[in-house]
């Protein structure tokens, strides 16, 4: 079992991708935006977290810096935008190593994306294992 | 098509324009001279001849019947001494009043001839009376008979007498006198022929050469030079030739500089310059040394040189390299459509210009350069409002379709068929199918407001009905909130024309936004009043308030404020721009007044009746009425 800290501000998505995630045995934890999110990072490491970009307070990309910054994430980063076509987004994201899931995604996908990185092998960083360039269509 | 050389039509041509009908022109006025005065000889001729013959005649009648009666009393019976007597009468009458009496003749009743005066003379026989057209002396002789009777009745015979008048002098007079006029004419007007031809000549001798060049029979410009000895007129003619002639060569030599010379003395002429100077666009005019020749006046003010920028270098008055570089990879290629864009100042200064340059000569490498200056600021701006007005469509589509998209696939999967998580995502697909239609409903509103293409339903409107219904519809959300949600009405007032439902978007908006907006357990209180010319309804809050810097912005499109307090509440940020346009729509307007932290009043104020003041009014194709 995994523990799996999913960030999002649209109730329903959160809703979903933890219902899912659950169903697949992992340890979900929640948070609705990105200052909530480091909090719960600072207080205890995750194996993989999925986090929207657009959120109130912390986006996305400023919880992913601090997320790496503090090296709370042990397996890999799985990030949903509907924001994937905007240049600045797209740069930022292409600098970390990083699995991007372009709105509207696949429950089903993500599902497969988090327990393929939670059952990678330890000793394999976040960055090492998830190494892929952003692609709107899919995972990387 | 041109007539041949044997046609009838190139023959009149060439009689007309080549100089055959000048020249024929002499001997035409001679023939038609001399014609008429050979004409007014003879009829003047005749009518002298025709009035002395008859005084002859007269003359000739009376001698004939003096001399039958004077014969009569002598020859009843002495014949001879009637012989006698007109022997002595013939004698001496051979001058009678003016006629010559030129024969007698007495001839008896039996027809015998019985006295003949002069003998040598004979009668002219056949000839009674008048002239005969024949030559000689019969021509102007005159015959007349008498019978003579004796004072008793009896016949004595028939007296001829043949006279002969003045014809012949008459004719020599008439004759004489219109030989000396015809003869001072024919000078007189051979003179003049002759002088007016000297000036034709030259005249013909042009128009025949310019007909040749016409007509492509000469191309060489001199070969049609003329005689010096034509005159005058002609060595005119040679030195215009001689000078086209140069100026043929020299433009020859410089091709493209008599082109651009050519073009830029129109730029000169002061109708084409009030053209150019009155064109929207800039135009420059730049010559091989990168120098401006000629600006129009919008060249001028876009470059900020009201002053004048002829004399200048292009590279002075435009800081950008690309530019002259445009203008010379222009001249270089002889290109027609080269362009770059020119982006200047910053912030609110910032503007951009589109520098086009077109080669003037036809061939590559040399020339001059136009350029036209055109600013696209707006043009870009509006590029950049329709990119920014997509990228929010789609960013806000997009959020509901993710919740669709995801609840949907969820409820084909088989882990997911408990009746509660079924449940549940048709709640979701249901709300968020709603949440897209009226998204969708509200960016179709707007841009059909904004572009004038919006359908209104026009009719009158009772706002105390239409305010009750929708604080109404907000209970349930305030309630959630325990917001205080109030309505302050006054007792009566006047319906107003409007599209109901619009209005009800533009109230529904503002009295949501409020609540939505406002903690838990604040207050929103919902006031209508009544104005001299207007309507007035207040939403007031005790929410989050509005930041000044925001305050500009909040009616814009996809507009929310960075704060985080609002990108926590879900929001399109289209709910104020709509309330906007439908206030605009019916001739009204909205005011905010805000402090953050402390809550917002939105006003809106609607004329009375609003539909006959605002572009509702003015806009009859788009609106029904009820």
């Amino acid at each position: 079992m995994s523990r799996v800290l999913v960030v999002e501000d649209d109730p329903h998505i959160l809703r979903l991708i933890s219902m899912w995630l659950e169903r697949q045995g992992h340890d979900v934890r929640e948070a609705r935006n990105g200052l909530a999110a480091r909090e719960l990072l600072r207080a205890e490491p995750t194996d993989v977290l999925v986090t929207d970009v657009n959120m109130p307070g912390l986006d996305g990309l400023a919880l992913i810096e601090a997320a790496l910054a503090m090296g709370h994430v042990r397996r890999g980063i799985v990030v949903l935008t509907n924001r994937w076509d905007h240049g600045e987004i797209r740069d930022r994201l292409a600098q970390w190593h990083v699995h991007v899931l372009p709105k509207p995604f696949s429950p089903a996908r993500l599902s497969e994306l988090v327990d393929s990185l939670a059952t990678a092998k330890d000793g394999d960083s976040p960055s090492s294992v998830v190494a892929s360039e952003p692609r709107p269509s899919g995972s990387g | 098509m041109h007539d041949g050389p044997g046609t009838p039509t190139s023959r009149w041509r060439h009689f007309f324009w080549d100089g055959v009908l000048p020249e024929s022109l002499g001997l035409c006025f001679v023939i038609i001279i001399l014609s008429g005065f050979a004409g007014t000889y003879l009829v003047a001729e005749y009518l002298w001849k025709q009035q002395v013959v008859g005084a002859q005649r007269a003359e000739t009648e009376a001698l004939a019947q003096t001399l039958a009666a004077a014969l009569g009393t002598v020859a009843a019976d002495e014949q001879e001494t009637g012989a006698t007597m007109l022997q002595a009468c013939g004698t001496a009458l051979e001058q009678w009043r003016g006629v010559h009496v030129r024969a007698l003749r007495w001839t008896a009743p039996d027809g015998v001839l019985r006295f003949s005066w002069p003998p040598r003379v004979p009668l002219v026989a056949g000839v009674p009376t008048g002239t005969t057209p024949d030559a000689g002396a019969a021509r102007s002789s005159v015959v007349t008979k008498a019978d003579v009777h004796s004072r008793g009745g009896a016949a004595f015979g028939t007296l001829e007498v043949e006279t002969t008048g003045g014809v012949a002098g008459a004719r020599a007079f008439v004759l004489w006198n219109w030989g000396i006029a015809a003869a001072v004419t024919l000078v007189v007007f051979v003179g003049f022929y002759h002088r007016l031809r000297r000036h034709l000549r030259p005249m013909v001798a042009i128009e025949r050469n310019l007909h040749s060049y016409a007509s492509g029979v000469e191309q060489e410009l001199l070969t049609l030079t003329l005689s010096e000895s034509l005159g005058v007129p002609a060595r005119g003619w040679n030195r215009l030739i001689e000078q086209l002639v140069d100026l043929q060569r020299r433009l020859q030599a410089a091709p493209a500089a008599g082109a651009a010379q050519n073009i830029l003395e129109r730029f000169e002429s002061a109708t084409f310059r009030r053209l150019v100077d009155r064109l929207p666009h800039g135009v420059l005019w730049v010559g091989e040394n990168q120098c401006i020749t000629y600006a129009n006046a919008a060249g001028a003010a876009i470059l900020g040189r009201p002053d004048g920028l002829v004399g200048a270098a292009l590279a002075e008055v435009v800081d950008n390299p690309a530019v002259v570089q445009t203008a010379v990879a222009a001249r270089a290629r002889a290109a027609s459509g080269l362009s770059v864009d020119h982006t200047r100042g910053s912030g609110e200064q910032e503007s951009t210009l589109r520098f086009r340059a077109v080669a003037l000569a036809d061939q590559a490498g040399g020339g001059d350069v136009l350029i036209t200056i055109e600013d696209i600021s707006q043009l870009r701006e509006s590029q950049r409002a329709r990119d920014n007005f997509l990228y929010h469509v789609t960013h806000e589509l997009r959020t509901p379709l993710t919740n669709i998209h995801a609840y949907a696939e969820t409820l084909t999967k088989p882990g997911f068929d408990d009746e509660q998580t079924r449940k549940e995502c048709y709640n979701v697909l249901i709300s968020e199918t709603q949440r897209l239609a009226r998204l969708v409903e509200d960016i179709l509103s707007i841009s059909q407001m904004e572009v004038g293409t919006a359908r209104f339903d026009v009719g009158d409107v009772d706002l105390l009905r239409l305010l009750r219904q929708m604080v109404q519809d907000n209970l349930g959300a305030a309630d959630e909130k325990r917001i205080d949600l109030t309505l302050s009405l006054p007792p009566k007032v006047p319906k107003i024309r409007g599209d109901k439902q619009r209005l009800c978007v533009l109230l529904n908006n503002l009295i949501g936004n409020a609540i939505k907006y406002t903690r838990e357990g604040g207050k929103v209180q919902v006031a209508l009043e009544v104005a001299e010319n207007c309507v007035r309804i207040g939403v007031t809050d005790t929410g989050i308030g509005i930041a000044p810097a925001d305050q500009a912005h909040v009616f814009e499109k996809f507009y929310r404020a960075a704060d985080d307090a609002v990108q926590a509440i879900t929001g399109t940020g289209l709910g104020l721009a709509l309330a906007q346009e439908v206030a605009r729509l019916h001739g009204g307007e909205i005011h905010l007044q805000s402090e953050l932290g402390q809550g917002s009043t939105f006003t809106v104020e609607l004329p009375m009746p609003a539909a006959e003041h605002g572009p509702l009014a003015r806009e009859p194709a788009e609106v029904t009425t009820r």
